[in-house]
């Protein structure tokens, strides 16, 4: 049987109820903008209806706790989108500061500074000036001194190229302690969800691992795999276990031949990080292959020129009749012993203008058989079969096109993101009209109750005092 | 369909790009290059370092050209100097050889000779800049000497026979010199007949077979001298168009480079005040949707 008492206490747990939905409300627009927050709706459940003599009394509503929307396919694409695109930025970064290094001349004078396709020609046409006047002193000079300006600009650029990978390596090693902090705080959040909520959402837990698992992505490349009771464990892209559920594995940094090397337990994961993606794999692939590319383009162009420069000097006569000997060798630039690592060596080791060896071997101070042979270097094959100045322009257009294929990657892999942070922000970023036609629903609907109440109260005066309205009011 | 409430901010990140496109283009129109990075466009920036290595190769060649071209203009004013010295000589010989000179006018002439020689010597070793141009590659020491112990005298040529070439960016070779011994020690050597036309005068006595034979002789190499001559004035023809073709040739470079390289002015202009549009409308959207949300509606 109905009773005024089983309406009261109905009316009550709705205007708990109300309250606990104007709660979420509130919650959600304070967290309008916490990074992470995924909005929360009230659940409202019908209580079970009683059953009196066959009749059957509705028992009000409570509510079960709000439900966070969250679309986790959504959210694990979200994050593999973040992985690719922090990987290119971070490639993109560094390639972005290595192609500065060689902007490209306009045919100003002031862009020729600094400029190795101007030095190279520059170079070669000392040699061809040298031709007409060989021994013109101030022609030899500028042999000399142009081979300075060519030696000091590829070195130069080889030692920005050194210095760049060295920071990219030391920003590598920093990543590590920000991985494993992340790795740590997964792992425990991990144990708390299965703990709490093993079967469903665990809420503003679920929040923190998602947004943990972001920044994480957006550091290294990373698979999730779902495990039991809401669990998940974490490996590299490669397959590297970095969380077990409760567990997590830390990365470790070491040095292998000069660079930092990462390491899981004793597995170096180095060479799979870099292909995996996020800022570490960008900053490994731009490290160790990238830069590599280039040094070793410059170096083959330092060495080349250095080689084929000295032997021709070598073998020819110089203003004094001079020919290099085993012992006393006449060479320009420092010879080197091998490629790799010439571009950052190169350096003008003659001081005596007189010592260019303009004429042919044997042949009299006035002759230029030898200086027209160097001068010839300039469009023979002595590059990797191109002539310098072509090697050079192929080089070039070689960084070029990698930095604006990076470009492009990145310009589009940035779009994904931005669409697929709409589609998730869409469905789990609180909306604050939204919240505003909640808010104005449950105050309506606890303004209504709160009426239910009064009337109730109303009735329940009435009943007491009898039909007499003044003892009890 | 749900929004996404933040597309505010996305409206942001676009006012972002506008203004870093903006900037480009102000870059663009104050610098007036195009190709600012090897990104921009790299088959451009490429192919601009050969455009620039052959623009200055040629840049080289012209400078080289007009230094060999005054140093082949000495050469020629030179032998056009030993030209009209030999015919002088030639002249004062066949007039000396007539019969009808006495002792005394034949030692004048036989001065005169010794002066003459003596010029052509000097003309021999004449310089450019201190380089010997007759010497062939020994351009450092003077080419020839006379020995005149003996008589008749002897002048002998300490140079080579080194022809050296100016090498033009097309690779054709321009013969730059044309050594002494050629010149003067060739078909007959114009030293020892001059030699021997003063020690057949400067005595007072003359033996007329042998000074006709040495007349006939330096017309010989006067003759020669000329033909060599002629060298010398085609390579100066030679140098003159190729330095010409190699102007032409650096003139369309540039062409072609600045095409390549500076920005079109009109299009970036066009392109800026795109983007300024587009900045302005962005601007007024986010003003006018800024302005809130339902809860300023509440009561």
């Amino acid at each position: 049987m109905a009773t005024i008492n089983a309406a009261y206490s109905l009316i009550t747990a709705a205007l708990e109820a109300d309250q606990a939905a104007l709660d979420v409300v509130a919650n959600n627009v304070a967290n309008a903008n916490t990074t992470g927050y995924t909005r929360q709706v009230a659940n409202w459940k019908e209580n079970v209806p009683v059953e009196i003599n066959g009749i059957s009394y509705g028992t009000g509503v409570t509510q079960t706790g709000p439900t966070s929307i969250r679309d986790r396919v959504l959210e694990e694409r979200l994050g593999q989108q973040q992985q690719a695109s922090a990987g290119s930025t971070a490639r993109l970064t560094a390639l972005d500061s290595v192609q500065s290094l060689f902007t490209p001349a306009s045919g100003s004078a002031s862009s020729l500074a600094g400029d190795i396709g101007s030095d190279i020609t520059g170079f070669f046409n000392s040699f061809a000036s040298l031709e007409s006047a060989p021994t013109d002193i101030s022609l030899r000079s500028q042999v000399l001194s142009s081979a300075r300006t060519l030696a000091g600009d590829i070195s130069n650029a080889a030692t920005s190229l050194t210095a760049q990978r060295e920071s990219l390596d030391q920003q590598a090693a920093s990543i590590v302690s920000q991985v494993n902090a992340l790795t740590g705080a997964i792992a425990q959040l991990n144990l708390e969800i299965q703990g709490t909520s093993s079967n469903g959402d665990a809420g503003s837990l679920e929040d923190e691992r998602q947004l943990d698992l972001s920044s994480l992505a957006s550091l290294i490349g990373i698979n999730r795999i779902k495990t039991e009771n809401n669990g998940l464990s974490i490996t590299t892209t490669s397959g590297a276990l970095l969380v077990s559920e409760g567990t997590s594995y830390p990365l470790t940094a070491g040095t292998v031949n000069g660079d930092t090397h990462l390491f899981i337990g004793s597995q170096d994961v180095t060479p799979a990080l870099a292909v995996g993606g996020g800022q570490l794999g960008g900053l490994l692939m731009a490290r160790d292959q990238d830069l590599p590319q280039i040094e070793e383009g410059l170096d083959s162009l330092a060495y080349a020129i250095s080689i084929q420069v000295n032997a021709l000097n070598n073998s020819g006569s110089d203003l004094n009749g001079n020919t290099g000997t085993a012992a006393a060798p006449l060479y320009i630039f420092q010879q080197p012993t091998a490629a790799a690592g010439s571009a950052a060596k190169i350096r003008v080791i003659m001081s005596d203008p007189s010592q260019v060896a303009a004429a042919g071997l044997g042949r009299g101070g006035g002759d230029n058989l030898n200086a027209r042979a160097m001068a010839a270097l300039a469009s023979s094959p002595i590059v990797d079969g191109s002539s310098p100045s072509a090697f050079f322009s192929g080089f070039v257009t070689a960084l070029g096109a990698t930095v604006a294929q990076v470009q492009i990657e990145n310009t589009a892999l940035n779009a994904s993101v931005v669409q697929l942070q709409k589609a998730r922000n869409a469905l789990s970023a609180v909306n604050l009209n939204e919240e505003a036609a909640f808010m104005q629903q449950f105050e309506r609907s606890y303004q209504a109750a709160s009426q239910v109440f009064a009337i109730l109260n109303t009735i329940m005066q009435t009943a007491i005092n009898l039909g007499v309205q003044t003892a009890v009011s | 369909m749900r929004v996404d409430p933040g597309y505010i901010s996305n409206m942001v990140t676009a006012l972002n790009d506008a203004q870093v496109r903006e900037q480009q283009l102000s870059n663009q129109l104050a610098s007036g290059v195009r190709v600012n990075s090897l990104s921009d466009d790299p088959v451009s920036a490429g192919r601009n370092v050969l455009l620039l290595s052959q623009i200055q190769r040629d840049d080289a060649f012209t400078q080289s050209s007009s230094l060999v071209t005054g140093q082949l203009q000495v050469v020629d004013s030179a032998l056009g100097s030993v030209v009209s010295q030999l015919n002088q000589a030639i002249a004062l010989a066949t007039s000396a050889n007539n019969g009808t000179k006495n002792a005394s006018d034949l030692k004048a002439i036989g001065n005169q000779l010794a002066g003459i020689l003596g010029e052509v010597e000097s003309l021999a070793n004449s310089n450019f800049q201190g380089r010997y141009i007759f010497a062939g590659a020994s351009t450092n020491a003077q080419p020839f000497t006379t020995d005149t112990s003996t008589s008749p005298a002897v002048t002998s040529y300490g140079g080579d026979q080194d022809v050296v070439y100016l090498e033009t960016p097309n690779g054709q070779k321009i013969q730059m010199n044309v050594p002494g011994d050629q010149i003067f020690l060739g078909a007959k050597n114009v030293f020892a007949v001059l030699n021997g036309l003063v020690a057949d005068f400067s005595s007072g006595m003359v033996d007329q077979t042998q000074a006709s034979q040495h007349a006939a002789d330096l017309t010989a190499a006067l003759n020669y001298v000329s033909q060599q001559r002629v060298l010398v004035d085609n390579s100066i023809t030679q140098l003159t168009v190729a330095s010409g073709a190699v102007s032409t040739e650096k003139t369309q470079l540039s062409a072609a480079q600045t095409e390549l390289m500076q920005a079109d002015l009109a299009t970036v202009a066009t392109q800026l005040s795109l983007a300024k549009t587009q900045q302005t409308a962005l601007e007024s959207v986010i003003v006018q949707l800024g302005s809130g949300s339902l809860f300023d509606k509440l009561r």
